[in-house]
């Protein structure tokens, strides 16, 4: 059985959130594999939005860019979709609100909604929908009800009671009218997955690596991350605080670690921006502290709601003066579970920032998961004993590695101390040239415990590729599929993926890199930031990289079309004439490919 | 004990006092104070700053923490000038005032740090002057038994870049307010914290005690966040709550 992409479409407030969530549910309960995207435009009511959901008997990593079914809830979304409809389609429509246009290849099924709700209550029709939708995916009403019932259930009996009674209605409507259309999804897991989109990993694993404090200042697309913990924070004994701006949650966060709580904070671009200084000064104190910055497209406000990978170098570089960090940028939804719990380990453990590279296209998408292995995401505490640590305490102890025994505020006779001057061992104003020197050394002395840290390059395909396409983040998806429908076609490629980017590892790097036939990079920004990385740490030229930066996620069609079009590498293999068709409409509407920069 | 400073002349004093301490970024003492007060309550924790550090750089932060009520007492060593930069206008120095960046005196209103305070209710605003050490001594101690965001903006000469606001000039203006005044009457408060120019008062100006921050979230007699662990169990709950 082939995959289903099904669009619901609509104005933000129109109620298109419900029905997706209740379909995911849904979905991943009877043991289908989903891969759901949400693309939604900055504002509250009005505009257009959708999700994307792609099912499937197997794990999916990336979404596509063609619907076999669209749910179109206004005219808008059924003439924002005609071009990506499959052939042949479907698109489910409301009698009353929406008409059917000329498309050779949709079917239109209206569902008369008004006169299927209860009480003529349009509040209703977003279940009579619901019902029409699972009808037509050919599932059973009865596992829906329990969803229904869950979903509404904080509203009251009664109101529970109607809906069920409304998606029963367009359940019945499309076996009675249309039992012809109706599809048979595949069978999948034939057991409950789990379902999770990244910011509930992120959050999920943060809490798993022993968070204790966490503030934030709500940024798009950020916040799902801040509301998810937060949502949990009370019953956990987590303390959560809106803060004022973001120079106060990272400096808020930096008061909670050095005191002894394991601290982190979500942003985005801009908000990262006005944490630069902040992080600097976890740099020269030596205070742990877990960054999520969840990028979308800059400059300044740029596109708040979209997704991009730009923020790479920023990371990199950002807070005035010299100090270690981490960087990383888990591929999935799960990745990004086990790296945010690693994140607030290393972070203990070195005593650095630690930041955590994700996308709107990463924390948004769902996903379904066989489930999560909490023994691979623990908790490790890496505070000193109080009972073993030599008085008079200095808590900037040079020891071998670079890392002192760190003891928390009100350590029993320890005089704890968190400067943000160069100072001396003990914490206190210095500026002694041997001890600038000695400070600096210390700080940078932890790189080599850190480069031996977890959360290297993955690689995943042809065991002897003639092309390697290199990736970082939420570009694994649609790379591995891209690598997976190339090797299908004949050719001989691999997907390399970095996660940890900072301290880069350069040797796994030039050993995954070296003497590969044709290497290219794919990344969400104009200027190859990882690119010009690998270059700049292993001095290895990749070939043009195949880049976007049109705010919109990457899928494996753009990537094999921007591929052929740049590339001097030909592929040596024949697409279907469906792939051909996907890759001319990825070609008409995204934007260009260019050569790195460096050349 | 913990004590917090930003960056000024004022915000060295963890280094010269013997106690925990963090010395973080201009202007941003408040922050990692409070961070460190809602990670640990039992810490007493003690900001020192200058009217930079903490009016201008951090007035965000300032007007905010009076907000959260946050369990903490705020010293500011008010000098009406810039020192550690040589002698720019402060958000307190008076109008008029010249400075090399202000050739033509400054024009915009001073901050009223006071005013500012009571009107978001911070449960203990007052002044004192440096000079009277045992007056300011005394009011620190009753700040520090305060439950709540604790001001007191503590009027000192800078000896080097401001001729105006010496110690004589404090001195000739400067009282301290007796048993007449009601610390209690928010708008008596008020009207004493807008009383500037021929006499300054100095002493208790508003007292009037309201929940803490501490005392809202994490409770006064719970364990502190920072030695809390999450259980398995717990984190097994919530992924169960992903199916």
């Amino acid at each position: 059985m082939q995959d289903v992409a099904i669009t619901i479409g609509g104005a933000a407030g129109q109620g298109l959130v419900t029905i997706s969530d209740m379909l995911l549910k849904l979905l991943s309960r009877t043991g289908r594999h989903v891969f759901a995207i949400q693309d939604y435009m900055s504002r509250v009511r009005g505009g257009h939005n959708f999700m994307r959901i792609r099912i499937s008997g197997e794990r999916k990593f990336a979404n596509t860019e063609k619907t076999n079914i669209l749910v179109a809830l206004d005219q808008r979304t059924v003439v924002e979709h005609l071009e990506s409809l499959e052939d042949p389609a479907l698109v489910l429509h409301d009698t009353e609100t929406v008409g059917p246009v000329d498309a050779a290849c949709a079917t239109f099924v209206g569902i008369p909604i008004s006169a299927s709700v209860p009480d003529g209550n349009k509040v209703f029709g977003n279940s009579v929908a619901f019902g029409a939708v699972i009808s037509i995916l050919g599932l059973d009403l009865e596992p829906a009800k329990e969803i229904i019932s869950q979903h509404f259930g904080g509203k009251g009996r009664e109101a529970v009671e109607k809906n069920l009674r409304a998606a029963a209605k367009g359940y019945a409507h499309i076996k009675s009218d249309h039992a012809e259309l109706i599809l048979r999804l595949p069978d999948g897991i034939k057991k409950p997955a789990m379902l999770i989109n990244g910011a509930e990993a992120l959050g999920l694993g943060m809490i798993a690596g022993g968070l204790r404090f966490i503030s934030a200042y709500p940024m798009s697309p950020s916040t799902s991350i801040f509301n998810y913990v937060t949502r949990h924070a009370g019953k956990l004994g987590i303390l959560s605080e809106q803060a004022e701006d973001e120079i106060a949650s990272v400096n808020m966060a930096l008061g909670a670690s050095a005191a002894g709580a394991r601290a982190a904070t979500t942003t985005s671009g801009g908000g990262l921006d006005l944490m630069a200084e902040g992080i600097s000064l976890a740099g020269i104190s030596e205070t742990p502290v877990v960054i999520n910055n969840i990028q979308r497209p800059g400059p300044a406000t740029g596109q708040p709601t979209r997704t991009a990978q730009e923020d790479l170098d920023l990371v990199l570089n950002m807070g005035h003066g010299e100090f270690p960090r981490f960087v990383f940028a888990p591929g999935t939804a799960e990745e990004a579970f086990y790296t945010a719990a690693g994140a607030m380990n290393l972070a203990d453990k070195y005593q650095v920032p630690v930041f955590i590279l994700g996308d709107q296209l990463l924390v948004d998408s769902y996903t379904t998961l066989p489930g999560l292995d909490l023994e691979k995401a623990k908790y490790q505490g890496h505070l000193a004993d109080p009972a073993k640590v030599a008085r008079p305490y200095k808590r900037y102890l040079l020891t071998p590695d670079g890392v002192s025994p760190r003891l928390p505020y009100g350590a029993e006779g320890a005089r704890v101390m968190f400067d943000s001057h160069l100072h001396d061992e003990t914490g206190l104003i210095t500026e002694e040239p041997a001890m600038a020197k000695k400070m600096t050394e210390k700080r940078f002395l932890k790189l080599r415990g850190m480069s031996r840290e977890p959360f290297r390059p993955v690689r995943y395909g042809h065991k002897k590729p003639e092309m390697s396409l290199v990736c970082w983040g939420s570009t694994y998806g649609a790379v591995r599929e891209a690598v997976d429908l190339l090797n299908a076609g004949g050719a001989r490629a691999e997907m390399i993926h970095f996660n940890r980017l900072s301290p880069f590892p350069v040797r796994e790097a030039v050993a995954l890199l070296r003497g590969k036939k044709s290497v290219r990079v794919v990344e969400g920004n104009h200027s190859s930031q990882l690119g010009r990385l690998i270059a700049r740490e292993t001095s290895i030229k990749t070939g043009e990289s195949v880049l976007r930066y049109d705010g919109r996620p990457f899928t494996a069609s753009y990537v094999i079309e921007n591929l052929k079009r740049v590339g001097k590498w030909k592929l040596k293999m024949s697409f279907s004439s469906k792939a051909k068709r996907r890759g001319a409409r990825g070609a008409a509407t995204s934007a260009s490919s260019r050569p790195s920069k460096r050349r | 004990m913990l004590l917090v400073s930003g960056i000024g002349q004022a915000a060295k004093l963890p280094h010269y006092i013997m106690t925990n301490g963090f010395n973080g970024l201009h202007g941003r003492a408040l922050p990692p104070a409070f961070g460190a007060k809602a990670a640990n309550h039992r810490l007493t924790v003690i900001v020192a700053s200058g009217d930079g550090d903490m009016y201008g750089e951090g007035g965000n932060h300032f007007i905010h923490n009076v907000r959260r009520n946050i369990e903490m007492t705020v010293i500011v060593h008010d000098n009406q000038i810039y020192g550690l930069t040589k002698g720019q206008a402060s958000p307190t120095t008076a109008k008029g005032v010249k400075t090399a960046l202000q050739p033509e005196g400054v024009v915009l209103t001073p901050f009223n740090p006071l005013a500012v305070a009571i009107s978001l209710d911070a449960p203990f605003v007052a002044r004192s002057f440096s000079a009277e050490i045992d007056f300011t001594a005394d009011l620190i101690l009753k700040a520090m038994d305060a439950k709540g965001f604790a001001l007191i903006d503590v009027l000192q000469p800078c000896v080097s870049f401001n001729k105006i606001n010496t110690a004589q000039w404090y001195r000739e203006r400067a009282y301290k307010l007796g048993p007449e005044h009601d610390p209690t009457d928010k708008a008596r408060a008020l009207e004493k914290a807008f009383e500037w120019g021929e006499k300054i008062p100095l002493g208790i100006i508003y007292d009037k005690p309201r929940p803490g921050y501490v005392e809202q979230t994490v409770g006064l007699d719970s364990e502190p966040i920072f030695s809390r662990i999450t259980k398995t169990a717990d984190v097994e709950e919530l992924v169960g709550g992903l199916y």
